[in-house]
């Protein structure tokens, strides 16, 4: 073919790509740890994209029941979504059976939602944190297409790999030899949770703002703030 | 009659290229070069120039430095405040400082400003943007004091304020609004500094500590973290560990002290 | 009762100017019909007993299924048209495993009852026209048993979709008379042993045949082994007390 000829054809013939990118990512982290009869479920509060920050205050955890709290990270559009949808189920649930959902059914009811959405995901990894029908603390991690599992402690979110070895160490005490392991208390659960925070934000350029802890005890939930770097 | 294989004789040979290409398919690509997302600004005042940078280096979305220097020296009366890649910023200033300083001793008279910025230019011209160097450089010489911005391509601007760097839209706006001519000098030093904040609050790629410099005739002042708005928070708890936390799974010991033989004869 | 009877009772959706639906009251009525089925609720657990009318000594007595399970913690004793029940026991079932499959745990009880008097209602002409899946009540009542975490517990469903849950409830041909029976010898306290044997005392005083262990059938739903039909020879200890 003569290379005038060639140039046109490509010019001509070479198909219009059209890009559908429903997906960012905002940053952020959340973490989860599990004590014998409480919960604590931690999430820094900025919301960014690239080197933008959309918002300071951007709640990533969610009180679902006076037994849960949901915390995601990722995509904040489906995360706010999927916590809509949950939201709404558990009230249905609350209004057809006449009693509060369970940790352990709300844990399925996020795994099914999630598989629900199968081949066109909810761009989040979930965590649940909150106490069982035997008043035990329990954390529940999710990946994006609900495959889950149950937990002892957890980080997800931008800071994950910089805070799950921390936790891995200090909560389940691995690759320490200690006589003396001492019990997980809630005092040093809400320390780990802020040093972890405190920490990442140093590193971590999507991590800081604010810092919201979630304590789930049987008696009720409540929430501490902190505040963290907001460079 | 034809070769059994034809050996070109001359031209390009691409196979490094080619197996570039596949080591990268391997997963063997080259590391990703500390690139700073940075805030740096440029200001004239009443008696000369002040320089201001933020100090966080970034490699992807971890901090690589949480107070790195950006202001490098150039001449006894020139700095240069550089974004991009941190490699390449360092090694321009690097290479245009030593050939400032030994074209200072051959013509034995101050560098000026203007020989600087062609030097970087053409430099940076030459590697059409491959050197990710986006300098802003200020100087005092037998012109007065001068500011300019050099862009990775090779292009230049003489500016009487200038940002550059990720967090030069959030530094500008403050320079937009506050800047006029003939400021004072702790007005101008307060601007730079406010500026080179938005950068630090506004822009994830800019952070931790304000550095300032200020250039005015035959005076330097170079004020490493002016400010220090992002102080790190105090720890909760203690992460000491104590003594044999860590496992092993042999243990050897070695003696270093020789006791046998004789003491050298060095009589 | 049907002193007033007219053109009101064609319609299952029209009510009668005295506020009537007929058709259903019919439904309620054809239950009176059906063979005796008897529930009784104690702390232990649920029994379940129904009569079954062995109409000839041709038929196979074990082809007469009038008690069935909904789930494992799950039982359901009917009396009236049984072929109306397979609709609902499906649905009850569908309902007891949706609710495991999204949530993890076992139906609440008045949750699985509550679903099958929904599917009670849904005879008719539907409210936007489409086809409707029913074009008259169920024939049939059931007796719903379970246990769950508030404990065993009975229900009762008639074809009206209303329910109610009952210490012990009698339904069918003779329920008059096993209801009056029930209330006089049912006991708060009672054993699930005693529950075995009282259910088949009345059973037997209402039936007209000579109750054997081939011509009733008894259920029990427990926390220990929840819901299980009793084999012949089962029964047969249990009429051995009476």
């Amino acid at each position: 073919m003569n290379p005038v000829d060639f140039y046109n054809e490509t010019l001509t013939s070479v198909p219009t790509e059209h890009g559908f990118y429903p997906y960012e990512s905002n940053g952020g982290t959340a973490l989860a740890i599990a004590g014998e009869d409480f919960c604590v479920v931690a999430s820094d509060t900025r919301q960014s994209n690239g080197y933008l920050i959309n918002a300071r205050y951007a709640p990533k955890a969610f009180k679902m029941s006076e037994k849960a709290v949901l915390a995601n990270s990722v995509f904040a559009a489906d995360g706010n979504a999927l916590v809509r949808r949950l939201t709404q189920r558990i009230q249905w649930y609350k209004h057809s059976h006449e009693k509060e959902i369970s940790i352990t059914a709300l844990a399925q009811l996020v795994s099914n939602t999630l598989y629900y959405k199968r081949f066109f995901p909810f761009y989040t990894q979930v965590l649940l944190g909150g106490i069982d029908e035997s008043g035990a603390g329990v954390v529940y991690s999710f990946d994006p297409v609900g495959s889950y599992g149950l937990e002892v402690c957890r980080a997800n979110g931008t800071a994950s790999a910089l805070i799950q070895p921390f936790l891995d160490n200090q909560v389940e005490f691995k690759n320490v030899q200690f006589d003396d392991k001492p019990r997980m208390t809630l005092d040093r659960a809400i320390c780990i949770a802020k040093d972890a925070f405190t920490s990442a934000t140093e590193r971590d350029i999507y991590t800081g703002d604010h810092l919201e802890i979630f304590i789930i005890k049987q008696d009720g939930i409540t929430i501490e703030s902190y505040p963290l770097k907001k460079d | 009659m034809r070769a059994k294989a034809e050996i070109p004789k001359g031209g390009f040979n691409f196979d490094n290229y080619r197996r570039n290409v596949f080591l990268e398919k391997q997963g063997l690509g080259l590391p990703k070069a500390i690139k700073t997302g940075t805030t740096i600004i440029g200001i004239h005042f009443k008696d000369g120039i002040i320089l201001g940078a933020d100090t966080r280096s970034t490699n992807d979305t971890i901090v690589a430095n949480k107070n790195c220097k950006k202001i490098h020296y150039l001449a006894p009366n020139m700095y240069c405040a550089g974004a991009g890649t941190a490699a390449d910023t360092e090694q321009s200033n690097a290479l245009i400082s030593s050939q400032l300083e030994l074209h200072r001793l051959a013509t034995g008279r101050q560098s000026r400003v203007i020989t600087a910025v062609a030097m970087l230019k053409q430099m940076l011209f030459r590697y059409q943007g491959h050197v990710s160097a986006a300098l802003i450089i200020g100087g005092y010489d037998i012109s007065g004091p001068s500011l300019y911005n050099v862009h990775p391509h090779g292009s230049s601007d003489k500016l009487p304020f200038v940002a550059m760097g990720s967090g030069s839209l959030a530094a500008m706006a403050i320079l937009e609004s506050r800047w006029t001519k003939d400021l004072e000098r702790d007005d101008a030093i307060e601007l730079a500094k406010d500026a080179i904040e938005a950068g630090i609050f506004n822009d994830l790629g800019s952070g931790s500590n304000v550095d300032i410099n200020i250039i005015e005739k035959d005076k330097v002042e170079i004020l490493k973290n002016y400010a220090k708005p992002n102080e790190r928070a105090v720890k909760e708890q203690s992460y000491k560990y104590k003594r044999g936390a860590t496992a092993y799974l042999k243990e050897y010991v070695r003696e270093f002290i020789v006791t046998e033989g004789d003491a050298m004869d060095i009589s | 009762m049907f002193l007033t009877r007219s053109e009101y009772d064609r319609g299952v959706n029209t009510f009668s100017p005295e506020g009537r639906l007929f058709q259903v009251e019919y439904a309620i009525e054809a239950i009176k019909l059906g063979s005796t089925a008897v529930g009784i609720q104690t702390s232990e657990g649920v029994v379940l007993a129904v009569e079954k009318r062995v109409t000839s000594p041709l038929l196979v007595s074990s082809s007469i299924e009038k008690i069935m399970e909904i789930d494992t913690h799950l039982g359901c004793a009917m009396s009236g048209l049984t072929a109306d029940s397979r609709t609902m026991i499906d649905h009850a079932r569908v309902e007891a495993q949706n609710h495991h499959f999204t949530y993890n745990e076992k139906i609440k009880v008045e949750s699985v009852t509550q679903a099958v008097c929904d599917l009670a209602l849904r005879f008719g002409e539907s409210a936007h026209g489409e086809e409707s899946i029913m074009s008259r009540p169920f024939g049939v009542a059931l007796l719903i048993a379970g246990v769950d975490e508030k404990g065993p517990q009975l229900y009762h469903a008639d074809p009206s979709g209303t329910f109610m849950q009952y210490d012990a409830k009698a339904i069918g041909s003779g329920s008059e008379g096993a209801q009056t029976e029930l209330q006089e010898e049912y006991d708060k306290s009672i054993s699930l042993v005693n529950a075995e044997t009282l259910s088949l005392k009345v059973l037997k005083q209402v039936m007209e045949e000579k109750l054997n262990n081939t011509n009733v059938q008894l259920a029990s739903i427990t926390p220990e082994h929840g819901f299980r039909i009793y084999s012949e020879e089962e029964l047969q200890v249990v009429i051995d007390r009476l």
